[in-house]
């Protein structure tokens, strides 16, 4: 399974493709920033890939209108409800924590 | 024939007073469709979507029916809730279109409050401001309706008091599911915005009587010498209706002259139904049936026993459970089954063409029209979720095919000509269109409940 790192914190995220970032967080336990849980609406969610981004997932329409929305901003920038990994990566991504 | 009398319903507009007339300005009165919304689909069970739509915990479908809308939603491997798609704050739609909630929650867009998959609130943001509404976690759950699946369909009502399911769909299912509809999954789902009146626009599937003028592809040539009564048609309770084949309308001559003829007979018919409807026939099957030619028979063999043969055949070659059929059961194959209030169903072969009917809010001249193309898939066969193609306009000869493109011209061009100001009722057959009378007759039966 892809192994993602979540900087700062270094929180080590493996995951179980298809399912996403943010998915694989709460099935592990992790609180992950969200306001619309998974719907590609809110951004709250939003990484950005340090490294293995030829790994992420291609981005699909809804996230890319999604993604426009948030201005000028890096191409890693991504939407961790939307994408998923096929090899390991680092990202990084303040506020994730142990679920309460 | 003398017109068959009816008990008027009382207090409701142009009643159908006997079978054989159906008043005009049912197909067009706004008073009338807003009856119809108040009384008919607010209690009646309805098509809400297929299982293939939401085969994971939190997927999700919305289901409108006028301005009502439901989310459609799997909680777990055997449960499927309807809750009603309001945000309990100020209103909100808690969802739109289809998809998936992902980590257990609904969340309102608007102010962020939010709801587990099994209805009860999880989130007010800001919580202490609303302690009136926030005390009773009853009032913040999400009201249900009425919810339960039939041939591999969800089906919900807004009438909590509503009769179960197979009650009100009785006795369709037990016509229907010896023919296995329940394991049939979509190859294609496709609708249509159609300038009509639902209840209009679905008379032109209730009967076969309109085949021969509109379809004469279908009648090979015939023209008015095709049998108008080699169709039989039944009426039902609950306002359900179909027509099948006549039993020995269309016998073999069990002459080997004559078997070959009726062979290619039926490779052109086939054709025509694949090319011409894309579905109930599907090119799987015509490739099946073109096999008829070359298949050495005995003497005394009959095409539909070969028919039915080649089908099993092929069937336990590509691993497709076709249930084992009687004799009677065989003979609704090409039969139209209509399941009030809206939903038809098309069997042949494993396959089965479904049509749902819908008026669109607010207007009785406009209707959505959705086809499903439907399969019991082999062995072999993924099984995706359906994308709606369209809506396509009625005339759009590059999504629509010749019979439906034939369908719906005649359904445009009808829901004109109600309107002139000397057509005060339809004239219906006491036979052929005795499905449209019994349509209508339930119709009124709700119509006329408080």
């Amino acid at each position: 399974m892809p192994n993602v790192r979540v900087d700062p914190e270094g929180i080590v995220i493996s995951l179980d493709p298809p399912e996403s970032l943010i998915e694989a967080a709460w099935r592990l336990g992790y609180y992950w920033p969200t306001r619309c849980y998974g719907q590609a609406e809110c951004t709250a969610c939003h990484i950005e890939i340090v490294e293995g981004e030829h790994h992420a997932s291609p981005i699909g329409a809804e996230e890319a209108a999604t993604l426009a929305t948030m201005g000028p901003r890096g191409r890693q920038v991504r939407l961790a409800c939307r994408t998923t990994f096929d090899g390991d990566a680092a990202v990084y991504k303040r506020g994730v924590r142990v679920a309460e | 024939m003398t017109d068959q009398l009816m008990n008027t319903p009382v207090g409701v507009p142009f009643a159908m007073t006997n079978g054989n007339r159906v008043p005009a300005a049912r197909y067009f009165d706004r008073d009338f469709a807003r009856l119809e919304s108040e009384r008919l689909w607010s209690r009646t069970w309805q098509m809400a979507c297929r299982l293939e739509e939401i085969p994971t915990p939190g997927d999700y479908v919305t289901y409108t029916i006028g301005d009502q809308s439901l989310i459609v939603l799997r909680l777990d491997e055997t449960t499927i809730r309807a809750y009603q798609n309001a945000c309990r704050h100020r209103g909100t739609q808690l969802a739109m279109g289809s998809g998936s909630f992902r980590g257990g929650q609904i969340a309102c867009p608007f102010h962020g409050w939010r709801w587990n998959l099994d209805g009860t609130n999880s989130f007010v943001y800001g919580e202490g401001a609303f302690t009136e509404y926030v005390a009773d976690p009853l009032e913040l759950c999400l009201p249900q309706a009425k919810v339960d699946t039939w041939g591999g369909c969800v089906f919900v009502n807004l009438d909590p008091g509503a009769p179960p399911l197979q009650e009100a769909l009785d006795p369709m299912p037990s016509l229907l599911d010896p023919l296995g509809i329940d394991l049939m999954k979509v190859v294609w789902w496709k609708a249509v915005d159609l300038p009509a009146n639902w209840k209009l626009a679905m008379e032109a599937f209730i009967e076969g009587y309109h085949v021969m003028a509109s379809h004469p592809q279908i009648t090979q040539g015939q023209f008015d010498d095709y049998n108008p009564d080699a169709l039989a048609y039944e009426v039902h309770d609950n306002g359900h209706s179909h027509y099948i084949n006549r039993p020995g309308a269309q016998r073999s001559q069990r002459r080997k002259v004559d078997y070959l003829d009726e062979v290619e007979a039926l490779i052109d018919a086939s054709r025509i139904l694949c090319e011409g409807l894309e579905a109930m026939t599907l090119p799987s099957d015509l490739h099946v049936i073109e096999t008829l030619r070359h298949r050495e028979v005995a003497e005394d063999a009959s095409l539909g026993s070969e028919l039915v043969k080649v089908i099993y055949e092929h069937a336990a070659q590509q691993g497709i459970p076709l249930p084992k059929l009687r004799g009677k059961d065989l003979m609704k194959w090409g039969g139209v089954f209509f399941v009030f209030p809206n939903y038809f169903v098309l069997p042949q072969y494993g396959n089965a063409l479904c049509y749902r009917f819908r008026p669109v809010h607010g207007d009785p001249e406009r209707c959505l029209l959705e086809l499903w193309s439907v399969s019991i898939p082999g062995a072999n066969d993924d099984i995706g979720k359906p994308e709606l193609q369209g809506p396509f306009a009625p005339d759009d000869t590059d999504h629509w095919p010749l019979i439906p493109l034939q369908d719906f011209a005649n359904i445009t061009r009808q829901q004109k000509g109600v309107h002139n100001r000397t057509f005060v009722n339809t004239r219906i057959s006491h036979i052929y269109e005795v499905g449209i009378a019994n349509l209508h007759q339930e119709v009124d039966r709700f119509l006329a409940q408080d």
